[in-house]
């Protein structure tokens, strides 16, 4: 009883946190000046006729006042209907879902890459000697702050321009994934790890460690077995972070590797200002959100039972 | 210019697109570069059928109807799955293509096609005088949302289908660039049925009569072109019969220019559009490329001011300005060489290009100086700007946003800082340049627009172009009633003398009003493995034409 109540708490907030995101991406994008009928009909290099220009304004309601605008919006989507993009001229769920597998490989492979490195590397290295943990450390520090543009590039001339190991860029096949993959893989594990090692490393501390240890039990099935499952909690909360490192770095790394996906798409409509394909971006993200912490929530309840009685 | 695509960073703001080259650039360009009209048969050899050519582009339209979209990106990619009702020949002149001949009445109002029998659509549907009114019709239809086609043939009244491969276009007054016009790949032919059937799919899935099909667009990152069976109607220029050679094309879109050359050099792709200027250099000293760097008809890349505001209502500040710009140092340091500076309002490729033109506009700061003492910007401020009655001689240019300021833009702000300007770059994102560009907030805007017609002059200088219910493109707000009448003159008048004369007047009136300071040739600039053959180039705008390359082994 007390999962299910919890669990119907959280959509309803989820829900909430989806209505809001909407309204305001809705608000921001209405407040950025410029006229977007000019701007669906080519900007400023266009010679629209005036009839073609009223007829823009009439078909996406952009000669009625915000309220009647917002009102719309929200009743299409109560009705599952996001709208139509500005620019590819296609509904928004259909440019989404020509985008998401892309973005969906490419965050699973990351994702692949970068977990067993954090834990592997943050195991091996806590309560190591200072100088090992130091070089270890240092590493994640320079990966957790460099921009992921900057590590992208450096990726792509060390391993394509001059190894030529993978191709330059694009969507074709397995090899093509493995950079942009990587680049993000990196970014992560740079966050990740220091956090998992901090966590091990005063977990180690603690009494039963030295009665695991007093045992007999050799060292790594220590670290393994006993240690890292406490460590963890922190880990998992830390997943809203790798999300949003995901999400936001999709844009980058896809914008980079010349990938397809929704951080291309998202590029491509705040830029043209197609409205309603950035309100289903983030509809999108708000809801992968949502589900994710979800997921981590009831986590928890196995990996310690302890939570849900807290 | 469809403003819809991921732009690089350093890419200029652009004004438009469209392009030819008469004659006589023609001849330059066969003489200085690799031949790239005629296609080079002397080292190709016999063509090989087969294989997929991979292209880098460096933006993609988002929506691939020519009718609806004015991206620059469709001079190229509309040759692959269109034909146009005309062509414009290896000379420029308009030839047969789907319409085998045309009459023009004595008034110069109507226009009487004779099509091509036999041509199909992709889609099975006949090519014939029916199908030509319904893309008139679908071209000016405002659900289309044409921010060029329309335009284009606005004067165009209604049709009338003769028979069955005779269509009469009437037009409200004589109109000659309407030929010209319809030989740009954003007029290509659409399918009656498709237009008919299932409007709202052209975008995604156009379907034309040309040499190849658009087997799969993934917006945002790639379009993959198949081979049209039965393909037999290419305009003569080509020089080939029947069937395209190659089994398909597969288009990228890869914006970062930096990725875009090396993913060239290094054989990921066999061909790229749009090569940076500053990786040009490489390409061409690389045996293993061919490097092509050709100018573009139209406007050249201006620094136009806006006419209705101070300081630029004031012939003396334009003239002052203009004698400020080193043009030639300005150019050589942004094209890394491959720019060629123009002192002209038009393209020395265009047709009537006047070449009596040339030293007008000369580089003489010292007169510069003068002007604006004549002028009574006399006074200098703390900083070293000109004044006059307390007030700076401020020149606001609006820009789209990028992470570095325009470098044409800060060159140019150099340059007029020596006589006293103060050029403010103020960077904007492009939803909002655009409305300062319709609501005439500026004092001056930096672009081009290619066109294919001698007609570019009546689009950007001709009173009736300026911004008013709609985006005009005479953002100058030149209005000068002996310009209009050169221009009115010109576009009514039969190619030949008349027009000729016309078009020679109004260059150099222009030149007395100072519109702007023109600075550049905008060229075409792409590169291809020279396992790639047979390129060919149109004269309607110097890109990559497919449809008879093919691939060595």
């Amino acid at each position: 009883m007390a999962v299910l109540r919890r669990v119907l708490t959280r959509l309803a907030v989820g829900l909430g946190v989806l209505w809001g995101a909407a309204t305001l991406t809705f608000l921001a994008v209405y407040l950025i000046p410029g006229d977007t009928a000019l701007l669906i009909l080519g900007g400023p290099d266009a010679r629209p006729t005036a009839e073609t220009l009223a007829q823009v304004r009439s078909d996406y309601l952009l000669d009625q006042p915000f309220i009647v605008q917002y009102g719309s919006y929200l009743g299409n989507l109560l009705q599952g209907d996001l709208g139509q993009s500005y620019r590819l001229r296609l509904p928004v769920t259909e440019a989404i879902g020509q985008q998401i597998g892309a973005t969906a490989a490419l965050a699973a492979a990351a994702v692949v890459l970068a977990l067993p490195l954090t834990f592997a590397v943050a195991i091996l290295s806590a309560q190591r000697a200072p100088w090992l943990r130091s070089i270890v450390s240092g590493i994640e520090v320079v990966l957790a702050a460099t921009p992921t543009f900057i590590i992208g590039f450096a990726l792509l001339i060390v391993f394509s321009f001059t190894l030529r190991w993978f191709p330059i860029g694009g969507n074709q096949g397995p090899a093509a994934l493995i950079l942009p993959a990587l680049t993000l893989a990196l970014a992560i594990f740079g966050t990740l790890s220091q956090v998992l090692r901090n966590e091990l490393e005063d977990v180690l501390e603690q009494p039963f460690i030295l009665t695991a240890r007093s045992r007999g039990m050799r060292d790594l099935p220590v670290r393994i077995r006993h240690a890292l499952r406490h460590a963890a909690i922190p880990v998992m909360t830390m997943s809203g972070f790798v999300v949003a490192a995901l999400l936001g770095g999709s844009v980058v790394v896809e914008a980079l590797f010349s990938r397809q996906g929704i951080g291309s798409l998202t590029l491509a409509s705040v830029y043209n200002k197609d409205l309603p394909v950035i309100i289903g971006i983030v509809l999108l993200s708000a809801a992968v959100y949502v589900v994710v912490n979800l997921v981590i929530d009831l986590l928890y309840t196995f990996i310690d039972p302890k939570v849900v009685t807290a | 210019m469809n403003a819809s695509v991921l732009r690089p960073a350093r890419n200029r703001k652009l004004f438009g697109q469209v392009t030819a080259l008469s004659a006589v650039g023609l001849l330059a360009l066969l003489t200085g570069c690799a031949g790239p009209a005629a296609p080079s048969s002397a080292t190709s050899g016999e063509p090989v059928s087969g294989g997929i050519l991979d292209v880098s582009i460096s933006a993609e339209p988002g929506c691939l109807d020519g009718h609806g979209i004015s991206a620059t990106q469709q001079q190229f990619l509309g040759r692959l799955i269109y034909d146009n009702v005309v062509t414009l020949d290896e000379n420029g002149d308009v030839a047969p293509y789907l319409a085998e001949s045309w009459d023009v009445s004595e008034d110069g109002r109507t226009y009487t096609f004779h099509l091509r029998q036999g041509v199909t659509f992709s889609d099975g549907s006949p090519w014939d005088a029916e199908v030509l009114g319904q893309n008139f019709e679908h071209m000016r239809d405002p659900a289309t949302k044409s921010p060029l086609a329309a335009a284009y043939i606005a004067p165009y009244v209604d049709g009338t289908v003769v028979d069955d491969y005779t269509f009469e276009a009437h037009l409200a007054y004589p109109y000659t660039p309407f030929l010209y016009t319809l030989a740009q790949s954003w007029l290509g032919m659409n399918s009656g049925k498709a237009i008919t059937e299932a409007p709202e799919t052209l975008c995604q899935k156009p379907v034309g009569t040309g040499p190849f099909t658009v087997a799969d667009y993934e917006p945002g990152q790639s379009i993959s072109y198949t081979r049209r069976e039965g393909y037999d109607w290419a305009p003569e220029w080509l020089e080939g019969d029947g069937e395209a050679y190659l089994d398909g094309v597969e288009v990228t879109l890869v914006s970062e220019p930096v990725i875009r050359h090396q993913s060239l050099v290094s054989g990921q792709y066999d061909l790229t559009e749009n090569l940076a200027p500053q990786n040009a250099a490489a390409v061409q000293a690389d045996p293993n490329f061919t490097y092509e760097n050709l100018p573009r008809t139209g406007s050249p890349y201006v620094l136009g001011f806006n006419l209705s505001r101070a300081p630029f209502d004031d012939l003396a500040v334009r003239q002052a300005f203009a004698a400020a710009v080193d043009t030639k140092a300005v150019t050589e340091s942004l094209g890394f060489g491959t720019y060629t500076p123009i002192d002209s309002f038009l393209s020395k490729e265009s047709k009537y290009y006047d070449p009596s033109v040339e030293g007008v506009l000369t580089y003489d700061p010292e007169r510069a100086n003068q002007l604006l003492d004549g002028a009574g910007w006399a006074g200098r401020d703390d900083e070293g700007f000109r004044t006059r009655d307390g007030k700076r001689l401020t020149v606001e240019v609006p820009t789209v946003e990028s992470s570095t300021p325009s470098p044409l833009l800060v060159q140019l702000q150099g340059e007029a800082r020596k006589v006293g300007f103060d050029v403010r770059i103020i960077q904007l994102p492009q939803a909002q340049l655009t409305e300062l560009r319709y609501a005439g907030d500026y004092d001056a805007l930096a672009g081009v627009w290619h066109t294919n017609t001698t007609d570019v002059l009546f689009i950007r200088y001709h009173s009736s172009e300026i911004t008013g219910e709609r985006i005009g493109q005479n953002s100058s707000y030149v209005n000068d009633p002996e310009l209009d009448e050169l221009l009115s003159t010109a576009r009514e008048a039969d190619d030949g003398p008349v027009a000729e004369e016309a078009y020679s007047e109004a260059q150099h009136r222009l030149l007395e009003i100072v519109p702007g300071v023109p600075l550049y040739e905008n060229p075409s600039q792409f590169a291809y493995a020279n396992t790639v053959h047979d390129v060919a180039v149109d004269t309607s705008h110097p890109v990559p034409v497919l449809t008879y390359a093919w691939k060595a082994e």
